[in-house]
């Protein structure tokens, strides 16, 4: 039954790329939202959560406000996959540059410039981080963390379209213990998502909007243990294809030497950019994502 | 060569960093640090227990090339003060 479902979706996601490809871009947005709008209402089960999200996280009280930035969220989805299909033909020529905004602290912008230099950056699920991840791939590769999709079938041609010769991906656990470290000593970017639900005996519960969130150590425990420079940093977007990337000054905690408290304070000044820059523009986060499902 | 002091001290720190179930006894200083159940994201635990009770300053990119408990060992003689 499972391996029926792979399959059904394989074809799905064939037969989108296949119609993105025919259309025009304007018109892959509308159906992009079409389609958002059909599965907010069909799914019942995301809509609640994306709703109860948006209450938890104290954004809005307001059933109308709160129903119409689920909604927006919804659709921010939609069209940041459209986009994310869009970046190699968009971000390949020499005309990127007029695409994209950047809101980058000078200290930030000089880690990212300077060669050799290996940067652990982080973001959440906000903005498009598909196309931040392109756009810093023409300072420096880029190496993403993810996690692999459950569906194979989906899993390798989705990779094969995020990955270009500056951008590639590795696993969250990857079995080659010195993966993450090869990277910053090459001097690339490790690219991670802060807000990911994190399992296992690892994890660290903190806040995120004032709500205690499962949370993965792994930035926190990797700044402390190369201290290269750790940024956050956002892809929003401003217009069809426009985008304006926001990267404040890089963190510094200076470590006490007692690992827990460590990890936590530097944790929490991540959810707290985060928190910041969603609470500018809630629409642009995906709300329907199950951030605290243990409280 | 890895002294015999450090090596045990090595496996105790690894016991500890590692959620795998192994016989810590028949570790040896040619076992793989892969096969003690470390990946990339468990390693980092590892390091920084490893700078805390070495007490040695290192930068964790140094051991993207270490292989066995051995090169480890060594990899930390080198950093420290001759103890054997």
């Amino acid at each position: 039954m499972t391996q029926l479902r792979y399959l059904i979706e394989y074809a799905a996601l064939r037969f989108g790329l296949w119609l993105l490809g025919c259309v025009s871009f304007a018109a892959a947005q509308r159906l992009a939202v079409r389609v958002a709008d059909f599965w907010y209402r069909l799914n019942v089960a995301r809509r609640r959560t994306a709703r109860d999200n948006i209450r938890r996280a104290g954004i809005s009280l307001n059933s109308v406000e709160v129903d119409r930035i689920a909604r927006e969220s919804f659709r921010h989805f939609a069209l940041l996959v459209i986009e994310s299909v869009q970046t190699h033909k968009t971000f390949a020529g020499q005309t990127w540059q007029q695409h994209i905004e950047m809101d980058i602290h000078p200290e930030t912008m000089s880690v990212l410039k300077e060669p050799g230099v290996g940067v652990i950056l982080v973001s959440g699920h906000f903005g498009n981080w598909e196309v931040a991840a392109r756009i810093l791939s023409c300072f420096k590769p880029v190496v993403g963390v993810t996690k692999k999709m459950s569906n194979p079938y989906t899993d390798r041609p989705i990779a094969r379209r995020k990955t270009h010769n500056r951008l590639s991906l590795t696993p969250m656990r990857d079995a080659d213990a010195g993966r993450f470290l090869s990277v910053l000593k090459a001097g690339e970017i490790l690219a991670l998502l802060v807000d990911q639900y994190a399992r296992g005996r690892k994890k660290v519960m903190v806040d995120f909007f004032g709500v205690p969130a499962s949370t993965h150590p792994s930035p926190a425990l990797l700044h402390l243990v190369t201290r290269k420079p750790l940024c956050f940093g956002y892809c929003l977007r401003t217009g069809p294809m426009r985008f304006k990337l926001v990267a404040g000054r890089p963190i510094r905690i200076p470590p006490t030497g007692n690992r827990e408290s460590d990890i936590r304070a530097i944790l929490l000044e991540l959810n707290r950019r985060l928190e910041e820059a969603i609470r500018l523009t809630p629409e642009q986060y995906v709300w329907a994502h199950r951030r605290w499902r243990t409280t | 060569m890895a002294c015999d002091e450090t090596l045990t001290k090595l496996r105790d720190v690894m016991k500890q960093s590692s959620k795998a179930k192994i016989a810590w006894n028949a570790v040896g200083p040619d076992t793989s640090i892969q096969s003690l159940g470390f990946d990339s994201l468990s390693i980092l635990d590892l390091i920084y227990d490893i700078q805390q009770a070495f007490g040695v300053e290192f930068e964790a990119e140094e051991l993207a090339r270490v292989r066995t408990v051995r090169e480890l060992a060594n990899f930390l003689e080198s950093k420290q003060q001759p103890v054997c």
